[in-house]
């Protein structure tokens, strides 16, 4: 007997519609859409529980490294150490165990990852890692605030996210990866310059990785491309952002050295992406090259003037800036209609209506003052609100299609 | 290229995050395991870290930055001189102490010697921060290369 799938009933709906279709059109007989739609129960549970157990193995995982922060004296420091590791290393084997009992766990597909029970073991497990290294790091009163303890969490969230194809310890090591990077930018960069450059750095590389992991269409691992590429819009939308600020920037840059090596890994990585992507990736290239470009010429310009008042400098520079950051967002939701990743295309939105937020704040609060300022920001986050709104569903109604 | 099997790369990757968890803590770890003992005075504060809780900040009152204070950031050195039953700092220097135990610093404006904070539970550190109102000692392990690792701290 064929195996049965559990989707979404809207997901089970869309398939009746088509098999419809198809069947009025000849191309599946009666017999062949009764058993295409044997294969699918409509359920709402998985969705649920998946949820839950999401919530849970997330619960969990900020609880264990609550629990080391807590320094629970009644136990040695080893002894504390020894149990994160046993929590850690039984997780990573029980999420392999879980898997081995799937049906056609060999076939590289990505069941396991529809397993929730793989995956919430898999997040216990990439918490419970960075819970070992601060357990470490406490024993041996490594000094508080040091960035390197999160690079290390960063580095071994995603061997392990690689080595078992998961996307939960991918989205852990990510997330802690851009942690660490803005972090020790901030620590070594000393001016607002060199640490937007360090973002469109990082917005480069991601993107770079995005379009590797999409040339790899037989593997698993082409689901990693778009975490990659949203991890880069984001980046790329929050140093432009951050470059368009009349008071971040300064004139000239300065790389530190750790900023130094991620370019030069960063064009290496794009270099290599664009020698085997296709035309829209290589776009997608080109543009994230041009916004490292604009981003890094707009936070060397920076126009000081008198504290409150505008001159036509900075406001050049904020309009230029406003511009960049328009057609940013405004590529990133292409990409994202074109791609299939609503996640970008939301990105995109809610970017644009902060950053028009604050740039009105910024740039025209020194031209009006009082109720005036209030009414026409009003009006203008208003307005703001429903094209993106009206923008972002044109959008999704295209992918949708 | 042969891909390797599911296993061997679960396997590779978790020695690569053990390898890791040694890569965090390199310098303390060294410290702790080849170091030798000495006894410097200290001043606490008390603040929390959100991965790794509360701990007490370590001013070491005798470590003095003004011979370095002009040349730029960098790394730096601090000989351990006896004095008594402890240890002061003497002159900082930019060059490696040819012989005499010496802690290895980062002079950013001030110095950073991975000796600077004490984790503890929160109430016994507010408890060692009154204790060492009027100062403290405080035992360092550190090995032959400059790594120091703080031990603990009493009052005195």
């Amino acid at each position: 007997m064929a195996k049965t799938y559990e989707i979404s009933p809207a997901q089970l709906d869309w398939l009746r519609r088509e098999v419809g279709d198809w069947q009025r059109e000849g191309l599946v007989d009666d017999g062949g859409a009764e058993a295409i739609l044997e294969r699918y129960v409509a359920s709402r549970r998985t969705t649920v529980v998946r949820l839950l157990s999401v919530l849970g193995a997330a619960f969990v995982g900020v609880g264990l490294i609550s629990l080391v922060a807590s320094n629970i004296d009644q136990l040695s420091p080893g002894l504390r150490f020894l149990g994160i590791v046993a929590v850690w290393l039984g997780a990573v084997a029980s999420a392999e165990v879980l898997r081995r009992r799937l049906p056609d766990h060999d076939a590289q597909g990505d069941d396991a990852d529809r397993s929730i029970a793989v995956g919430s073991a898999r997040l216990i497990a990439v918490a419970a890692y960075g819970g070992t290294i601060f357990q470490a790091a406490q024993s041996l009163q490594v000094p508080a605030y040091s960035s390197g303890l999160l690079g290390c969490w960063a580095a071994g969230a995603l061997a392990y996210a690689y080595a078992c194809r998961g996307i939960g310890p991918l989205l852990v090591g990510i997330t802690t990866m851009v942690g660490w990077f803005a972090w020790a930018l901030g620590e070594r960069a000393g001016d607002g310059t060199a640490f937007i450059a360090g973002l469109l750095i990082a917005a480069v590389l991601a993107t770079a990785v995005a379009v590797l992991h999409e040339q790899l269409v037989a593997s698993t691992l082409d689901r990693f491309a778009a975490p990659w590429s949203v991890v880069g819009g984001l980046l790329a939308l929050a140093a432009l952002f951050g470059a368009a600020l009349p008071d971040v920037g300064r004139d000239g840059l300065d790389l530190p050295a750790v900023g130094v090596v991620g370019l030069l890994l960063a064009l290496t990585l794009a270099a290599a992406a664009a020698g085997r992507a296709d035309l829209q990736a290589r776009r997608e290239l080109a543009a994230v090259g041009a916004m490292l470009g604009a981003g890094l010429l707009l936070a060397a310009w920076a126009p000081v003037d008198e504290v409150g008042t505008l001159s036509g400098a900075e406001l050049s520079h904020a309009l230029v800036g406003t511009v960049v950051y328009l057609a940013a967002s405004v590529w990133f939701a292409v990409v994202g209609a074109a791609r299939d990743r609503p996640q970008l295309i939301n990105l995109a939105t809610a970017g644009l209506v902060l950053f028009v937020t604050v740039q009105s704040f910024g740039v025209f609060a020194p031209l009006l003052s009082g109720a005036a300022l209030f009414l026409i920001l009003g009006v203008i986050l208003i307005g703001v609100g429903a094209v993106a709104e009206r923008g972002r569903r044109r959008l999704l109604e295209e992918v949708t299609e | 290229m042969r891909v390797p099997s599911r296993t061997t790369a679960l396997v590779a990757a978790v020695a690569v995050q053990a390898g890791l968890v040694v890569v965090a803590v390199a310098p303390r770890l060294s410290a702790r395991l080849l170091g030798d003992t000495y006894a410097v005075r200290v001043e606490p504060l008390d603040p929390i870290d959100p991965f790794r809780g509360a701990y007490v900040t370590l001013r070491y009152t005798d470590f003095r930055t003004e011979n370095v204070s002009s040349g730029g950031d960098g790394t730096v050195y601090v000989p351990l001189v006896p004095d008594g039953a402890l240890w002061r700092a003497g002159a900082v220097v930019r060059e490696r102490p040819a012989s005499g135990p010496f802690v290895k610093c980062r002079f950013t404006g001030s110095l950073n010697c991975g000796i600077e904070s004490l984790f503890l539970p929160q109430d016994k550190a507010k408890a060692l921060e009154r204790d060492l109102s009027q100062g403290g000692v405080a035992r360092l392990k550190v090995d032959g290369r400059g790594n120091a690792s703080v031990l603990d701290v009493r009052a005195g």
